[in-house]
């Protein structure tokens, strides 16, 4: 591969990679839509979640869109927002920590993800009213991350990129597979339709995929760094 | 759920984007705003908001002096950070860069000429003006000038670099006619660079921590305070980090490096040449050498026959390392034999690997040795000049103005103090003081044996209390006529003073910069004043440019920034980029084009350069040079003289033939090697050693007693050796430094943690602390630097220095009272009998309980 295609494959794989964020954040973000619902039926999207393993059920592809949406709106109630027993969606109550500070709301990891995603230049909307460490805004900046490297690439901002890919290992590392993959298992073990399950897992395939991937990237990403001066 | 390969990751991204596409990705997003991500190099006020002004220059701390930017908010200097720019640093900066600001305003700065009015070392002063103190130093420099006795000045200097260095001795003190010129060299690493002069030519390893794939170290606290300190330390996290790299660390103290590190080799303080040489011996035995070590003997002296066949180099290596074996090294260093052996053949096996030394290894009696054995590890294993390996270091080449030919001093003269005593036998004499021999100074001066100067005159230098005998230094230094320095700071030194000039901080300057670069390439920075010089502060090379001015041999220059200008407009490549407005804006430029030099040595010279006029060839050592280049006076002088002893000789090496091929090899430099990497050395040998890396053992060591334990020294991360406990940052981090002593060896004292010791060696003794720990093997204390001032202002040793004021809010918030206690008072001036260097590790002391 030349250096053009090694740039090439550098902003692609950016590009790539946050839109899948985007796409994982959209599914936890809130119940699903009638949209959101149609894009992943109608969009060719469902061939691609076939082939990477994701089954849903007959209910899912045949069942009125009205009542489906029904059944996961309940669905996502039950498992992330209560009011009995759920699987609270924030960092602060599964990434564990020492000396205790964890299982909380609005704990420790919420500070920090807030801090993180600020320093970094982004702001929170003066409308969003959840707490900071959501796993939907959490998969959103990476998505913008990843989005801002895929441009940095391709303005051969060389360094800046590699200098992005660095804080979006930071951010995996001491975020998301600090917590993520916990909170999957129990969503996979608590969901009652295939949706949420198989999002789960595909989400957690993802997490682990990109463990390896982040250091794959800096690497490669280090070989095509042009050195300004 | 299938794992998610790179394909259907591709595959899930495109069809993720077609959704997002859709507007329903916006919808109901909790982030705002656009990434800014910022390298560094900007910084904001926290009160206004407003952006700080940045400007690009270097530190000047330790002699690492990266790259930096200072931030300034209303004229004052605020804050120190790297240089995001800089290919040496990647934007990285240690604490003590991060302090350096308070040079500038710590309340105990001198800010203004003094002169003595009281004894010696009373502490009474008077603040006079500039006028007044150039017109007594030019007068009393003149009269010696004028005299024909130059020489009588002298000039001892610590930390100068660079266009400091040059400006100063390459054009003032050259004008001037002084060769009694000292340096500090042999009190830090020198003996390390004579090694290194011996053995592959000129100095500096770079440790190529980017690209190897095992790191095996010999005392050096690299983590903490490397002489390249940052630009190396973060690329070694970043092999451990990213890669994985193995790190094997031998020391006497369990060091932050040797923490971090896979293995601690805990090990006997002066035994490392002998693990060393027992390496060698497995290498050998065990055939490791075949491969890359095997074709790099191609390149090595290792015989007395400079045309020796490898086979017969390996052979004689083979010969002499037989005695050393693993079992050997173990009964005299405490690592175990089946250690050394494995370590050696991990070392000999890995793809590439760096062999690290430093002042562990090399400030004892036996460093040379030490450091000629690591030479001979790396080329057996072809680890040297490699990617990945220990290789030649590269630093930036500067052009810069030089003494105008109407200003060439009429006498030019040296006294013969700065080097040892010449008698072989003497206690301050060494074979070859190639880096001269700073803690014998005094010593010489003293004895009166090469004369005595009427001025010393002392620069960015503690010569009290950086040398070993502290009270000696001190008597000494009261007896010679007159004392001037120029100085930041009143130090131990500077209260026996007749004159203290106030020098400028490095915040205040301008210089250009070179340090090695390890990429291997080469970074080119400079230095920038970023406030006016406080009070009556002054660059000390400005002060240089008034003197020569007012004793009638111009410079060619009107300030320092003016030199540094012209160097900056002249300089190739520095020169196409920009020159000085370019450097001022960006403060760092390197070729952008240039690939990192490697395997120099096969440099083939064409016989166009060995057909010169004035290029011969010497048959007993195999080298082509250039007579004319030399002290020689004809060819046949030379050739009669031969290349070995001709004065000067190095400076016209040409190359080395081997086979019938002429290489560039290895360039001598201060000392005249062959070109070949020289394991063997003729030179050596004619000084009555041996020629090849060969254990000896301290003295002072074969005489201990069973109660008697060694003591070593140490640095800390946050302090310079003996130019940061004026900062109340780094003293606040670090201010007292007890004993480190091992359980063991306290127990069988009576010691306990806590205690006050006594510790007490041949010349004197001191009181202080006990530190009762594991992290130090059993038979050592070890003490560090930096602390135990008597002087240095408030925040170093409690005292207000003459002229100091009360302005910094600070001093009613500084907590600690306690001070420390300096190892260097019960340290003899010991050297290195091969190359000088201050044997800092060896002293047998006697600890008891207070």
């Amino acid at each position: 591969m030349n250096k053009s295609q090694k740039q090439n494959t550098m902003i692609e794989t950016a590009g790539q990679r946050s839109d899948i964020y985007g796409f994982l954040s959209l599914i936890f973000r809130t119940e699903v839509t009638e949209t959101l619902l149609r894009d992943i039926k109608e969009r060719s999207l469902l061939s691609t979640l076939s082939d990477l393993g994701v089954n849903f059920d007959e209910d899912f592809l045949s069942k009125p869109e009205d009542a489906l949406i029904e059944d996961l709106a309940v669905e996502y109630a039950r498992l992330f927002l209560g009011p009995d027993k759920h699987i609270s969606p924030h960092e602060s109550v599964h990434h564990e920590r020492d000396g205790g500070d964890w299982g909380v709301l609005w704990g420790k990891s919420t500070v920090e993800v807030k801090q993180f995603i600020e320093t970094a230049g982004l702001k929170y909307k003066e409308k969003y009213s959840g707490m900071p460490d959501h796993i939907s805004v959490e998969l959103e900046f990476m998505q913008e991350a990843a989005r801002y490297e895929s441009k940095a690439w391709k303005e051969k901002k060389n360094e800046e990129a590699v200098y992005c890919l660095k804080m979006e290992k930071k951010f995996i590392e001491e975020h998301l597979l600090k917590w993520v993959p916990v909170f999957c298992d129990k969503v996979i073990s608590d969901a009652e339709l295939p949706f949420y399950r198989e999002m789960a897992e595909l989400t957690k395939s993802f997490m682990e995929f990109e463990k390896k991937e982040i250091n794959k990237c800096i690497s490669e990403g280090k070989k095509v760094k042009v050195t300004t001066c | 759920m299938s794992s998610l390969s790179r394909r259907n990751f591709m595959k899930l991204g495109m069809a993720g984007s077609a959704l997002l596409a859709s507007g329903e990705g916006l919808k109901s997003s909790a982030l705002a705003g656009t990434m800014k991500l910022q390298m560094g190099g900007k910084d904001f006020s926290p009160k206004t908001g407003s952006e700080r002004k940045a400007i690009p220059t270097a530190c000047w701390s330790c002699v690492t002096r990266c790259a930096a930017m200072g931030f300034v908010e209303d004229g004052r200097l605020v804050k120190m950070e790297s240089n995001p720019a800089s290919i040496r640093t990647e934007g990285k900066m240690c604490s003590k860069g991060q302090s350096g600001l308070q040079d500038v305003y710590f309340p105990d700065r001198i800010l203004y000429p003094m002169k003595r009015v009281g004894e010696r070392g009373e502490g009474k002063w008077k603040r006079i003006s500039w006028d007044n103190a150039l017109a007594e130093l030019g007068a009393r420099m003149k009269k010696l000038r004028d005299d024909g006795h130059p020489e009588k000045f002298m000039f001892h200097y610590g930390r100068m670099k660079a266009s400091s260095s040059k400006l100063i001795k390459s054009l003032f003190l050259k004008g001037y006619g002084t060769k009694t010129i000292g340096g500090h060299t042999s009190i830090c690493e020198g003996g390390k660079w004579t090694a290194h002069e011996l053995t592959w030519g000129g100095h500096y390893d770079n440790w190529d921590f980017d690209k190897t794939d095992f790191v095996l170290n010999f005392g050096s606290n690299v983590l903490e305070c490397h002489t390249n300190h940052i630009p190396v330390s973060h690329r070694l996290i970043r092999a451990k980090v990213e890669r994985g790299v193995r790190i094997v660390t031998f020391d006497v103290r369990l060091s932050n490096t040797a923490a971090k590190s896979d293995e601690w080799q805990p090990i006997k303080p002066g035994t490392d040449c002998a693990v060393i040489l027992a390496m060698c011996n497995v290498v050998l035995n065990k055939g490791l050498y075949k491969g890359k070590g095997e074709a790099f003997m191609k390149f090595v002296r290792a015989t007395d026959n400079h045309d020796a066949s490898v086979a017969d180099k390996i052979a004689n290596l083979k010969k002499h390392c037989a005695k050393y074996t693993p079992a050997w090294a173990s009964k005299i260093s405490g690592v175990s034999a089946s250690k050394i052996e494995s370590l050696a053949v991990e070392y000999a096996t890995a793809k590439s690997a760096v062999l690290v030394s430093y002042r562990g290894t090399a400030a004892h009696y036996n460093g040379n040795e030490a450091e000629r054995a690591c030479q001979m590890l790396a080329s057996l294993t072809g680890n040297i000049d490699n990617p990945g390996g220990r290789c030649k270091a590269v630093g930036a080449g500067w052009e810069y103005p030089h003494l105008p030919k109407s200003s060439k001093a009429p006498v030019t003269k040296g006294l013969k103090v700065t080097a040892g005593h010449p008698d072989k036998g003497h206690p301050q004499h060494s074979a070859f003081p190639s880096h001269g021999m700073c803690q014998s100074v005094l010593k010489m001066i003293k004895s009166g044996h090469a004369g005595r100067p009427e001025i010393y005159m002392w620069y960015c230098y503690n010569p009290v209390y950086v040398n070993g005998e502290n009270d000696e230094n001190r008597e000494i230094m009261k007896t010679i006529p007159y004392l001037v320095t120029s100085n930041i700071v009143y130090d131990e030194s500077s209260k026996l003073a007749d004159l203290i000039l106030p020098d400028a901080t490095y915040l205040e300057r301008y210089d250009w910069e070179d340090m090695v670069d390890p990429n291997q390439i080469g970074e080119h920075y400079i230095r920038q004043a970023l406030v006016k010089p406080l009070g009556e502060s002054e660059d000390f090379g400005d002060t240089c440019i008034k003197l020569a001015e007012q004793m009638g041999f111009p410079l060619g220059v009107k300030s320092k920034k003016e030199f540094v200008q012209k160097s900056c407009d002249m300089t190739p490549g520095v020169k196409e980029a920009g020159g000085f407005a370019y450097m001022q804006k960006h403060g760092v430029w390197h070729p952008a084009d240039k690939k990192p030099y490697y395997y120099r040595y096969k440099n083939v010279i064409p016989a166009s350069a060995t057909s010169k006029d004035g290029v011969i060839y010497d048959d007993s050592v195999g080298v082509y040079w250039n007579w004319k280049k030399t002290k020689a006076k004809s060819e046949a002088e030379a050739k009669k003289t031969g290349y070995t002893h001709t004065k000067n000789a190095a400076k016209g090496y040409v190359g080395q033939k081997i086979g019938n091929t002429v290489y560039e090899v290895f360039k001598p430099d201060k000392i005249p090697k062959t070109g070949y990497l020289e394991l063997y050395s003729a030179l050596m040998k004619e000084k009555g050693f041996n020629p090849l890396p060969t254990w000896m053992e301290a003295p002072e060591h074969k005489a201990m007693g069973s109660d008697d334990l060694i003591l070593t020294t140490y640095k800390v991360a946050v302090h310079i050796h003996s130019r940061s406990s004026h900062r109340k940052w780094a003293s606040e981090l670090y201010h007292d430094n007890p004993g480190w002593i091992n359980t063991k060896t306290a127990a069988a004292r009576g010691i306990s943690d806590g205690d006050r010791i006594k510790v007490k060696s041949r010349i004197s003794e001191i009181e202080t602390t006990a530190r009762v720990t594991e992290k130090i093997v059993p038979g050592v204390i070890a003490i560090s630097y930096h602390v135990g001032r008597e002087e240095s202002g408030r925040y170093g040793s409690g005292k207000k220095s003459p002229l100091g004021h009360d302005n910094d809010p600070d001093l009613k918030n500084m907590w600690w009272k306690t001070h420390g206690q300096h190892p260097n008072f019960i340290i003899p001036n010991t050297p290195d009998p091969v190359n000088g260097q201050q044997a800092w590790m060896d002293t047998v002391v006697k600890v008891t309980k207070a």
